[in-house]
């Protein structure tokens, strides 16, 4: 279609005085279509001044038996037309008229086209850029409507259209019918989808609150956040909650706030009201704005039975205010608790840990010299194996060569020496005994029992419990190294004894080798 | 602040992580420690972010300044806790 009727602007009427009317022997012919549609219907009934000359209107059919006019009166097809128009436009200047709304079509002009229909008939119709704009909802097809107007002749094609000047739904309220027509389209779009959802953090550094500054829904939230989270750092972003204009402005506080840094979640809240006073949270504006936020966003809007579109959009969809803020941080000893619970089993998994090595240790300490030499090496490991396996195809060697590898032997299994490694563990326990008894004095004394407990635990598990079992550690006279070889001392040298309680200062008497 | 460390999230994350870990317990003794001491190093990090966060109310205005809220909503209904 090059050209359409009201594309831009109702046609103008045309030259508005019906044609003079002359003597027409004949009804012509063209006035006469296909009987059963509508549009003939329509034509026959609102002629009048065609059907002038037979009151009852059957004339307007070729019948044989009409009877002769004296003289013909013919008119052009535009002064049928005008006269059409005058008479259709006069009688339905203002109509309600009901129907399911079919191809329906939005120009670019603004205005949209579509058909209303019955399971009988059906009338064009259109609704012009002005008065669609104050529609809440869109008239889409296959949606009822009641719709009124006028009726208006579009000469060009010889149509008859209804110009629509409002348009309810039928069967709902119009706020309804928008309602579901954007959660449709939303959806479709795949906003909804629980992919998109994201987790909130577990404890936001900052939390946005999208609302009314003096609504109650803000202190409701105020209230509950700084009981469950004293310390909790609250950004409100201010913003209207309802009237015209309130879905823009909720929508820019929303992109305000999350431009704040640190802000880690949002609440976009409103106190109950009405479907029309909670209708800002059902506005496209604001549901774009849900989606695009950066950091996850909570609704809480009106009460338990309210479902708004945000809610739909949000990551989170809390009944109420108050719930939103329940949600959006846990309670502050509610974290304190699971962090308790993570460092107990820490420490009860370390604890094991080190009783086994221990265990280990003591069947290593069962032995004794060099017999425990293989014993040792298959404990060891695949690499000290190694040097076992090497270590027994050098029989046969030179003495010479044996001693210097047992010599390197000896030296290799003291690096994996439990007991070297026990010493480190020992000033490791040491320095974490200190650092947990920093920690212990921290102000929460939950936390402070617990690394406390842990602290006397692992003291437990030092090295030096073993010495309470009747072991004894041999150190040189500056109490630096460990003596392990006797035949690094020589008579005289002095030596320290720690024992369980208390150490002995010694002196060397005699030295025997381990073989002695 | 430990930068080995990303945040709140991260750092329990990883605590449970080796919490499972040394519970498996094939570790050696080394590595075990190394988890151990990490992990009090993480709990500690959990501990101080829990406690640090500012107790503040702010609104933030349409040039995305942030001012102290009125004191009213400091303390809401007058029966916030000292």
């Amino acid at each position: 279609m090059s050209k359409l009727p009201f594309d831009d602007e109702p046609p103008p009427a045309p030259k508005a005085a019906p044609a003079p009317v002359r003597t027409v022997p004949m009804v012509p012919k063209g006035l006469v279509p296909g009987a059963s549609t509508p549009v003939a219907q329509a034509r026959y009934e609102f002629s009048p001044k065609l059907a002038a000359g037979n009151p009852a209107g059957e004339g307007l059919t070729p019948l044989p038996t009409l009877p002769v006019a004296p003289v013909r009166q013919v008119l052009t097809v535009s002064e049928l037309s005008a006269t059409i128009r005058d008479a259709l436009e006069t009688k339905f200047q203002n109509v309600w008229v009901e129907g399911e709304i079919s191809n329906a079509r939005l120009w670019n002009t603004g205005h949209l086209y579509f058909t209303l229909k019955d399971s009988a008939s059906q009338i064009k119709g259109v609704i012009f850029r002005g008065a669609l704009r104050y529609l809440k909802f869109k008239p889409e097809d296959g949606l009822r409507v009641v719709a009124r107007g006028k009726i208006s002749v579009y000469d060009v094609k010889g149509e008859y259209q209804l110009i629509c000047e409002h348009m309810e739904p039928q069967g709902f309220g119009p706020l309804q019918v928008a309602f579901e027509q954007l959660k449709k389209k939303l959806m479709a779009e795949g906003l909804f989808e629980m992919a998109r959802k994201r987790p909130l953090p577990a404890l936001p550094r900052r939390i946005g609150l999208v609302t009314s500054i003096d609504g109650a829904a803000l202190r409701d939230m105020v209230r509950v956040l700084r009981r469950r989270y004293p310390n909790a750092h609250l950004v409100i972003s201010p913003t209207r909650v309802q009237g015209e204009g309130a879905a823009g402005e909720v929508a820019r506080a929303l992109k305000r706030v999350a431009r704040v840094s640190h802000v880690d979640v949002i609440i976009v809240a409103r106190g109950g009201g009405s479907l029309e006073d909670l209708w800002a949270f059902n506005e496209e504006v604001v549901a774009r704005a849900i989606a695009a936020s950066p950091v996850p966003v909570i609704s809480g809007v009106g009460h338990e039975t309210d479902v708004t579109i945000a809610d739909f959009v949000a990551d989170l969809r809390a009944a109420t205010p108050s719930a939103a803020a329940e949600l959006v941080v846990r309670r502050k000893d509610e974290f304190f608790a699971h962090i308790d619970r993570i460092c107990e089993r820490l420490d009860a998994a370390m604890g094991n840990r080190l009783r086994r090595f221990e265990s280990r240790l003591h069947a290593l300490e069962a032995r004794t010299g060099y017999a425990g030499f293989p014993g040792r090496l298959a404990f060891r490991g695949r690499h000290v194996s190694e040097l076992a396996s090497g270590l027994r195809h050098g029989v046969g060697q030179s003495i010479a060569r044996r001693l210097r590898r047992h010599d390197l032997l000896r030296r290799s299994l003291d690096q994996f020496d439990p007991r070297h490694r026990l010493g480190a563990i020992r000033t490791r326990l040491v320095a974490r005994d200190g650092q947990l008894a920093a920690a212990a004095r921290r102000r929460f004394t939950a936390f402070h029992g617990r690394f406390g407990g842990l602290a006397a635990r692992l003291g437990g598990l030092s090295p030096l419990a073993v010495l309470g079992r009747g072991y004894a550690v041999t150190w040189d006279a500056a109490h630096t190294r460990i003596i392990r070889d006797a035949s690094t001392l020589r008579v005289g040298d002095n030596i320290n004894v720690t024992l369980e309680r208390g150490s002995l200062d010694a002196t060397i008497t005699r030295t025997h080798g381990p073989n002695d | 602040m430990d930068p080995t460390i990303k945040d709140f999230e991260a750092a329990i994350a990883e605590l449970e992580i080796i919490v499972r870990k040394l519970e498996e317990g094939d570790l050696a003794l080394e590595k075990s420690l190394e988890l151990y001491e990490r992990g009090v190093q993480l709990s500690r990090f959990c501990h101080s972010r829990l406690e640090e966060a500012e107790k503040r109310i702010e609104i933030v205005n349409e040039r995305g300044e942030l001012k102290p809220a009125p004191a009213a909503l400091r303390l809401p209904d007058g029966d916030d806790e000292p």
